[in-house]
Parts: C-alpha cells; structure tokens; sequence
C-alpha cells in the first residue's frame, strides 16, 4: 500500500507526471516561438547557441528568483490559492494521460474526468484575476468568464461526437485503441477542427487570447502576479501545451501508443502536427472582441457540431463507418 | 470658402479691430482689445464659419496677447485673433470655451502658465503644472527668475 | 555567479515607462520590438505590468509631476531590476537642464528612492534601435554577478 502510494507520487513528480511535462512543455514553447518568428520572416530565438531552447526555462527560473508581491487590498487566501489549484489541475491531468498512453491500461479516470481537470486552469485564472484588487484585472476577469462559457460546449460536444463513434464507451484507453481512428469520417473530422479551436481558446492563444495579452501593450488577468506565483502561471501554461494537444491526439487521432519504436514516432508525428496546426491558426489570425468569439463559439460551432452529432448517430445506426 | 470671400467677411466686423495685418496671403491677423476679443472669436467660429485650432498665450512687454488661432481649410489661410491685455498686475479675459468647447483645455493651461484670470471658465482648475507646484508662481512670465 | 542574476540576463522582460518625454524616444523603444530588429533572440520581452518586468525602460526627463509615479512603478518592479534610462533627457536632462518643470535625471530620482538601484544610461536623442539593443545587450553582460 505504501509503495503504491510511492510509486504514485514518483509518476505525479517526475515520471511521467511534473518534469516529464514541463521539460517537453518547454521544448513544445520554444517551437511555438521559432516557428513563428520563422512565419513572420525574422530569425527568432537560435536554437543551440545561447541555449535558448531552454527560454521558458530561463523565464521560469528568473520568476522564481524575483520577489513575490502581493497587493494590499486582494483577497490573499484566494490569491495564493488559485496558481496551485490550476497547477494541480493539469499536474494530474497530463500524469493521467501519460499513463493511459504509455501502459494502455485506464488509470483513475475517462473521459469526463479529462473534461472537468480541463476546466481546473481556466477556472483558477478567473478566481485568481478576480482576488487580486485591480480594475483592469476585473475586466479581464469578466471576458475570460464569458469565454470559458462559450467554448466548453462545443468542446463536450466534439467529445460526444466521438464517443458516439467508437461506440458509447467513455474509457479513454478504448477510445484511444479504437480502429479506425474517429478522424477518418466526416462528422469526425468536423469534430476534430472544431474542437482544435476550442482548444486553442483553452490555451490562451490568438485569436482567442481575449483573457490575457489583451490589451497586449496594458496588461490582462495576470497583472498583479510576481515572483514565484507568476513563475507556476507559467509552468501552468507550458504543460497545458502538452497535455491539451495530448488529450486531442489520444480522442480524435488514435492514441500515442508507445509499444513499438515506429508506433512511437507516429505518436509524436501527431502531437507536432497538431502543434503546428495551433501555431498556424495563431500566426494568421488577428485577435478577435468577445462578442465575436461568443457569437463565433455559440452560433457557428454549436450548430457545425449539432449537425456532427446527427451525422454521428446516423453512422452508427446504419453502420456507415465514413460518415 | 475662397479667399476673396473670407476677405470680405472679415471686413464685416472691422468695427471690432484696432487693425488688420496680413502677413502673406495665407497669414492674417486682428488685432484687438481683449475686451472686444470673445466677440470676434464668436463670429469668426460661428458665422464665417471657420475651424478653431489653438490658443496662444505671450508675455510681450508692453501688454499680454492672447492669440486665438482659426483655420480655412480650402485654402489654407490661417487667421490669428491677436488680443492685447494692457493690465500687466491682474490680467484678465473672458472665456471663449461657452461656445467653443475644444478651448477649454488650452485655456486651462495658459491660465496656469501664464496667470491670465479667464472669467466664465467652466472649469479653471491646475492642468499642467505639478500637483505640488506652489499658486502664484506663474512660470512663463517674463519676470519670473529660476 | 548568483543564479537570480544569470536567470536575470537570460530573460529580461521590459516594461516602458514615459516619464515626460517629447514621444521621439518612445516611438524608437517602439519600433525596436518590432520583428525587424527582432529582440526576441536576446529573450527581450514586452510585458504590460511593471509587476512582470525586469527592466525598466525610462525615457524622457523627470517630470516634477511624473516623478511620484515613477517612484511608485519603481517600487511596483520586484527587485532585482535594472533601470535603463533611454535618450539624452533621462540620461542628465539633455536641453532641459534649467527647466522650472524638471525633477531631475532619472539616476538621481531613482536613488532617492533605492541607494543601490542599477541604472544604465543609453545616450541618444533619440538613441536608433540598433544602439538601444547594443546598449541593452552589453549592460546585460556587464552586470554585476
């Protein structure tokens, strides 16, 4: 029992679980900066000279070496909370999904749980900006709200799409064996491109990064974090890079299987691909108000995805695995 | 309006003006008491029409001058309202900023630079000076020494 | 080397305060964060809070009504920061120096707040982009462990 409970916190700390993802979140950060200094047509960070692969790295060290501030009239309970609730949050998410992928066995939870850990950052973000007593952190606060109420709807309703392919199981371990893989049908693939975005206003990025860059010159939801505090936004922020896209390949693109050196590659095939895909949609958007994405995330992709999920049903009541 | 027009109309309130000077084609000038100065403003804003721009504020020695400066914009011709104010121990003029909002600000500022009282000022309040700069001192007076 | 400063020079964050300048030296800070001169190789990054910055980019004389507020951005920076004074007017006063409005330059009223602020002058008016990065790149290396 207790060496279980061992094994268990070495698989949340350090394999796979913590320094596993913050050390492929990193390099995942530092593609995401190269690719689009690269799209831009400047040279951006070099790669070995310097060692500025390691940037975020260096950017989370520095914090940690700052004095924390905090301000006097926010709420300091709350304040010092959220950062580790939303820490927590993707720390047990991207360890699930590690284990699921590389033993292929379920580990603690499905899908839903995948869903609810999902929410934990966005969630502490809000709870964070709100705690700390600044105006323009409160307007930041009200977006960010309306923008986590836009976007999971369609993100469950991508998520249904798929479990209604593979069959009605909600075991991330079957969806992720499943053959084919939900992408290669129609309402699959209508699923997958919508939830893509759903995922990249989940991770902050243009053209929904309405919460934090958002009046890029002012400051955002994070304004008054300093210090240590503002170094575990960080580290939040780049192992949502990695589990995010890692929950995507294992739904839509058929798992990262790690039983063969070939299947590994494949694996890792996919996770670039869709990091490049999210780097792509970010260099050639601009940002767009709130009132557009909500009307953008309501309107449009709730009825693409309605119409997904009839498609679904229909596939599966007739047995037509394309469509 | 063209040029011959706007000569005319400037004709109309000559009454007002000591003299007018026009320094090139584009460049003219009215001179006139700073009694007389709210009135000319008004016209020239309100009846020619033309587009009011800045307020100047001199210490010449002999008087203060409160340049009013509007604009044709089809021609380009700027036309100046020079406003003398003889009294140098208590300056004062009379707001322009009723029927002219955009004067308001300027006007602030060169009551706090120069010290020109501007009555009727909807909002004679400090602009530009510092929240602890001492009331009195009015920098851009000629006798003022660092 | 102590590892808060090394981690400093890897990744200076820069936050730009206008303390009373004519808008010339802010227009070049601005034009040095575009992709052209692209800063983002030294790990340089703009940030929108002087509670994310590292350095400070103080351009224009001090103001005597600016000067309460850059003391509070000061103390807003958590330390260690460095203070870069951008263009001949934060440097010593440049064509202002007897001004009945100026405070002084931006070292002495900083070190009326902090004895042991680091301030590095880039002189100029207004310094190009390419000296600001020059000057950045060599104060970073200069820095006192």
């Amino acid at each position: 029992m207790v060496e279980q409970t061992l094994h268990n916190i070495l698989w949340l700390l350090v394999y796979p679980g913590f320094i596993f993802t913050l050390a492929i979140g990193v390099i995942a950060s530092y593609v995401v900066r190269k690719v689009s200094a690269l799209v831009q047509w400047r040279v951006g960070p070099p790669v070995i000279k310097e060692g500025r692969i390691l940037q975020s790295f260096y950017d989370i060290i520095k914090l940690l070496g700052k004095e924390t501030l905090i301000p006097r009239d926010a709420q300091q309970i709350v304040f010092l909370a959220a950062p580790l609730v939303g820490f927590a949050g993707v720390l047990l998410l991207s360890t699930m999904l590690w284990r699921i992928s590389f033993t292929g066995q379920p580990y603690i939870g499905d899908i839903i749980v995948a869903m609810y850990l999902s929410i934990l950052p966005s969630l502490a973000l809000i709870l964070g900006s709100s705690a700390s007593a600044s105006p323009h952190a409160a307007v930041g606060t009200g977006r960010e709200m309306k923008l986590v109420m836009s976007y999971e709807l369609p993100l469950a309703l991508a998520f249904i799409v798929v479990i209604i392919k593979t069959g009605g199981t909600l075991n991330l371990a079957a969806i992720a064996a499943s053959e084919p893989a939900p992408i290669w049908s129609i309402s699959g693939f209508l699923a997958f491109f919508l939830a893509l975005l759903c995922i990249q206003a989940k991770l902050g990025f243009v053209p929904f990064d309405i919460a934090e860059a958002e009046t890029e010159l002012g400051s955002g939801v994070l304004m008054e974090y300093s210090g240590a505090l503002l170094a575990i936004w960080k580290m939040m922020q780049a192992m949502m890079l990695v589990a995010l896209p890692l929950l995507l390949v294992m739904i839509f693109l058929g798992g990262f299987h790690v039983s063969t050196p070939w299947l590994t590659l494949v694996g890792i095939l996919k996770y670039v691909l869709i990091l490049v895909l999210i780097i792509l949609i970010k260099n050639t958007n601009p940002r767009v108000r709130i009132d557009q994405a909500m009307k953008f995330f309501w309107v449009y992709c709730g009825i693409a995805l309605a119409v997904a999920v009839v498609l679904a049903m229909c596939g599966n009541y007739y047995n037509i695995s394309w469509l | 309006m063209k040029q011959q027009e706007l000569e005319n109309k400037l004709e109309q309130i000559k009454d007002k003006l000591i003299g007018i000077e026009k320094k090139s084609d584009t460049r003219i000038y009215l001179d006139c008491e700073s009694e007389n100065a709210p009135d000319v403003c008004r016209y020239l804003f309100e009846d020619v029409p033309l587009r009011f721009v800045i307020v100047t504020g001199i210490d010449a020695e002999h008087a203060f001058e409160m340049l009013y400066h509007f604009s044709n914009d089809e021609t380009g011709t700027v036309v100046t309202v020079k406003a003398f104010i003889r009294e140098r121990e208590n300056p004062s003029i009379e707001s322009v900023a009723p029927f002219i909002p955009g004067a308001e600000w300027i006007e602030r500022e060169v009551h706090d630079i120069l010290g020109i009282d501007i009555k009727n000022h909807p909002n004679l309040k400090r602009l530009i000076l510092a929240d602890d700069w001492p009331e009195g001192v009015y920098p851009l007076r000629k006798e003022v020494k660092q | 080397m102590s590892w808060k400063m090394w981690s400093l020079k890897k990744s200076p964050w820069v936050f730009h305060v206008n303390s009373g300048a004519c808008n010339n030296c802010d227009i070049e800070i601005v034009n040095c964060l575009t992709p052209k001169y692209d800063i983002e190789r030294f790990g340089i990054k703009l940030v929108g809070s002087p509670r994310h910055a590292d350095a400070l980019l103080v351009t224009g004389v001090v103001t005597k009504q600016a000067k309460p507020r850059l003391l509070e951005v000061y103390r807003q920076t958590p330390k260690p920061c460095v203070v870069f004074a951008i263009g001949a007017c934060a440097c010593d006063t440049g064509i202002f120096r007897n001004g009945y409005h100026v405070a002084g330059p931006v070292d002495k009223v900083i070190k009326e707040e902090d004895p042991n602020a680091i301030v590095v002058f880039v002189p100029g008016c207004p310094p190009k982009p390419e000296a600001m990065i020059s000057g950045v790149v060599k104060a970073l290396a200069a820095l006192p462990a």
